[in-house]
């Protein structure tokens, strides 16, 4: 059971499996820090992009470049909606925290059933084939997809962490996730910083839903359930850092994949959640930024 | 030892900024110490790590010679000690009256299980608190507005009323977060009266003011302080006359 | 006629939960998701003990009551002690595990749900006594809840939700309110599913799963959060929906999926349009003194 050789297999697609829950985390964790907003229509915005490119392949027959990219539009002119008629409105009246919630969460909601209408509830995978090419590599079989997943997750990573470094823009997006009121101050347009860190975002989320959904199979409310994975690990990562969900999620991810050796799959579901409980139980460190949008 | 609030050691750092450093003082009886100093020294931060908002890194404080130490926002409450706070923080959906009915110590209507077992008493209860209130709105003239909306009382008298909320707690400690910051007149001689009278009545008060002359008139000593700490304390007109706190406060 | 019947006792039970869901998320302002799993627990609870013990009804649906009452402390001890944001992780978390939990027990049925769940109630009488009953727990809720909020305690919840720091600076212990009134909403949804468990004698995970939330949101946020007959209002209006598609004779898997999104689109339809819902909050009882 403790074969180094298994080990090491798991090790390895533990962490290219993990590749699609940093980019969700990623997501979520940006638009929290930078909007102090509780995205919860993040599984809209990931149902939206996979039935997008799911449409795109095998409705249209449209080449998986040009599907991905109707992905990016479709998510991005819903997300901007969502927070140009939706968001900003709610800001402006200075709606509480549970307004925002139920906001958010019914928008994915909506999002769920408009799409079961439309693609009911079967499960369908990106591709019609999920099984891609296998080599391996020392003792661990290595398959394209978990090269896609690893090389896409760490170039958008390395990216974002670049421009938000280094770029004038990220510099405003960094200012207005400190203090959104002392960066408007000074001449930075908190909205529009919004609007790029949701694109952000849906740059994201298209990318992982492209790399779970040709893999597994979706059904719409499957991102609920991704994406409170995505919740625990921003929490477990701490609130304002991006990096830190996106270890986390790393982590979690390797977590459920280690615990086959120990418990019967039927409760892998499982571990999530005492892992959310013992977060809350023993790193209180307190929601300070809370869940009203800047 | 008859002071009331004894504060001995008391340190508190947000990041890099120390806003409360090696701070003791004592507050007695019938005293009304005055807390001055520039914006940014810490006296309102005070305020929070005495009440318990916010919690202190290193300290010793006492109500009576009771250790607070470890008690949350609510017991120290309980324990008797009250405050105002700056921005008033009245509630603003509800009227005079009720926002000083929930406010004594010991509020009956906070249990469910005294609500739905001991109907009786939480009423009494609440029928007593409320002639408290209207004994307190009465020595401040403010009995008539004892059912209005706070947000339609003009500012001084929502000061007012946001002391006469504090004034609820018949504790032995009484924190005034600038009182007289914005009210004049009439407003401002009876906030002068009523705090006079509580501390007659036994109360340690300690005021926050930039209002030099609410100082002189009222304090009976006071303490500078200035970047977390206690520059000078004692008499008020030693401490107004001495040029080094002029330069610090007025900058000049 | 057993249709009407099960139209009227479904009217009972939606007002106990939305009445419930209201007092939890209306009146105290606790963001929370968790209100299916409460519903479900009262359900499977007073299910499970007919089933092994022959438990009657009644007894049956207070311990499902007390079952979902303390769970709600397991949610709301740990993240009410850190801050009330922290509540709703916590019930989402709490509500997709235990279901987890539910679907995959043999105890409770595992996928396949609870079925055969023997009431002693049988006959033609079946009809009309459950009616009575659930909408008797309808009335009463309402009526609880009301004298709750115009009371004393409720004046200090107005005052909690008008400014917390403030309310605790004064000596009220808010957590404490919070964590009582998330029990008694909790409690209040298990005796919905205590009836629902004896009436419809067969219970399904699917019946309780985080969509469900949708349902109970639109009856809440439609019906008008914070106030008495809101959630009535939403209640029967949830109910009147359905019985509106259905003369569209759509084929059933169009059916749920059209149902939720005419409710999630009705909740962001007021969420903007009408924000306190059909039935705005009424004003508390005033206070009697002698200066009148």
């Amino acid at each position: 059971m403790f074969d180094p050789a298994v080990l090491a297999q798991i090790l390895w697609t533990g962490l290219a499996t993990s590749s699609y829950m940093v980019l969700f985390t990623i997501a979520f964790s940006l638009v929290l820090k930078v909007m102090k907003l509780w995205n919860f229509a993040q599984a809209g915005m990931m149902a939206i992009a996979f039935y997008a490119m799911y449409a795109a392949v095998n409705r249209f027959a449209w080449p998986t470049a040009a599907a991905v990219v109707f992905g990016l539009a479709v998510t991005l002119a819903a997300t901007l909606a969502f927070e140009i008629w939706g968001l900003r409105t709610l800001r402006a009246r200075r709606s509480s925290s549970l307004l925002f919630f139920i906001f958010t969460l019914v928008c994915s909601e909506f999002a769920a059933y408009v799409l079961t209408l439309v693609f009911g509830t079967e499960p369908v995978t990106l591709f019609p084939e999920i099984l891609s090419p296998v080599r391996v590599i020392g003792q661990i079989a290595v398959s394209d997809w978990d090269l896609l997943g690893v090389g896409v997750t760490l170039a958008l990573g390395i990216a974002l962490a670049l421009y938000l470094r280094f770029s004038r823009d990220g510099q405003f997006v960094l200012a207005v996730s400190d203090n959104a009121e002392l960066a408007e101050l000074y001449g930075i347009d908190a909205k529009r910083v919004y609007l790029v860190a949701f694109s952000i975002a849906t740059v994201f989320v298209c990318a992982g839903m492209y790399l779970y959904g040709s893999r597994t199979a979706v059904i719409p409310t499957a991102p609920l359930q991704l994406m409170l994975f995505a919740v625990i690990a921003t929490l477990l990562g701490g609130m304002g850092s991006v990096l830190g969900g996106a270890l986390a999620a790393v982590g979690l991810s390797l977590l459920q994949s280690y615990s086959v050796l120990f418990i019967p799959s039927q409760w892998q579901g499982l571990i999530l959640y005492v892992f959310l409980f013992v977060t809350i139980l023993f790193f209180p460190g307190g929601v300070r930024r809370g869940f009203k949008a800047a | 030892m008859s002071a009331v609030l004894h504060l001995e050691g008391v340190f508190k750092h947000f990041g890099g900024i120390v806003v409360a450093d090696d701070i003791t003082l004592e507050i007695e009886r019938g005293q009304i110490l005055g807390l001055i100093g520039p914006n940014g020294a810490g006296k309102t931060s005070l305020f929070n790590i005495v009440t318990g908002v916010v919690p202190a890194d290193a300290g010793d404080i006492r109500v009576n010679g009771v250790s607070i130490a470890g008690k949350g926002i609510h017991e120290r409450a309980r324990m008797g000690i009250a405050r105002t706070w700056q921005n008033m923080r009245l509630f603003r959906t509800m009227t005079v009256l009720e926002n000083m009915v929930v406010a004594p110590r010991e509020y009956a209507g906070e249990s469910m299980v005294r609500l739905c077992f001991r109907p009786g008493a939480v009423r009494r209860a609440d029928e007593q608190a409320c002639e408290q209130a209207l004994a307190i709105l009465e020595r401040m003239q403010l009995e008539r507005l004892a059912d209005n909306a706070v947000t339609d009382l003009p500012y001084g008298q929502q000061k007012l009323v946001g002391l006469a909320r504090a004034l609820m707690n018949d504790g032995p400690c009484l924190l005034l977060d600038e009182p007289m910051a914005g009210v004049e007149g009439h407003a401002y001689e009876t906030m002068k009266a009523v705090v006079r009278q509580e501390a007659q009545a036994g109360r340690a008060v300690c005021v926050v003011e930039h209002n030099i002359s609410f100082i002189k008139d009222l304090c009976t000593s006071a303490v500078f302080m200035s970047a977390g700490r206690i520059l000078e304390r004692g008499q008020i007109a030693d401490l107004l006359a001495s040029k080094t706190l002029a330069e610090l406060y007025f900058g000049t | 006629m057993e249709y009407v019947y099960s139209i009227l006792i479904l009217v009972g039970i939606y007002v106990v939960l939305a009445s419930s869901f209201n007092l939890i998320i209306g009146t105290a302002g606790l963001v929370s998701i968790a209100h299916p799993i409460f519903f479900a627990l009262g359900a499977y609870t007073s299910g499970l003990l007919a089933i092994h013990f022959g438990l009657n009804p009644i007894a049956g649906t207070l311990a499902g009551a007390a079952v979902a009452g303390v769970f709600s402390l397991m949610i709301s001890l740990p993240s009410l002690r850190v801050s009330g944001d922290y509540l709703l992780i916590t019930s989402i978390g709490f509500q997709l595990g235990l279901l987890q939990v539910i679907k995959n027990l043999e105890l409770t049925g595992s996928q396949g749900g609870l079925s055969n769940i023997p009431t002693p109630i049988a006959g033609p009488e079946r009809g009309w006594i459950f009616s009575l009953v659930a909408l008797a727990a309808g009335a009463a809720t309402v009526l609880l809840i009301r004298w709750i909020v115009r009371g004393p305690y409720g004046r200090a919840i107005s005052a909690m939700r008008d400014d917390e720091l403030a309310f605790v600076a004064l000596g009220r212990d808010a957590t404490r309110i919070k964590i009582v009134i998330f029990a008694v909403g909790s409690a209040l949804a298990g005796i919905a599913g205590g009836i629902y468990a004896f009436y419809f004698q067969y219970l399904s995970p699917e019946q309780f799963e985080i969509l469900a939330s949708g349902t109970m949101l639109t009856m809440v946020v439609v019906g008008g959060m914070g106030s008495t007959w809101g959630p009535v209002v939403g209640a029967v209006l949830l109910l009147a929906l359905p019985q509106a598609i259905t003369f569209l004779r759509l084929p059933l898997s169009y059916m749920a999926p059209l149902q939720g999104m005419i409710f999630t689109l009705l909740v962001i339809l007021f969420l903007f349009l009408r924000p306190q819902g059909l039935v705005a909050p009424e004003a508390p009882a005033p206070l009697r003194h002698k200066k009148q």
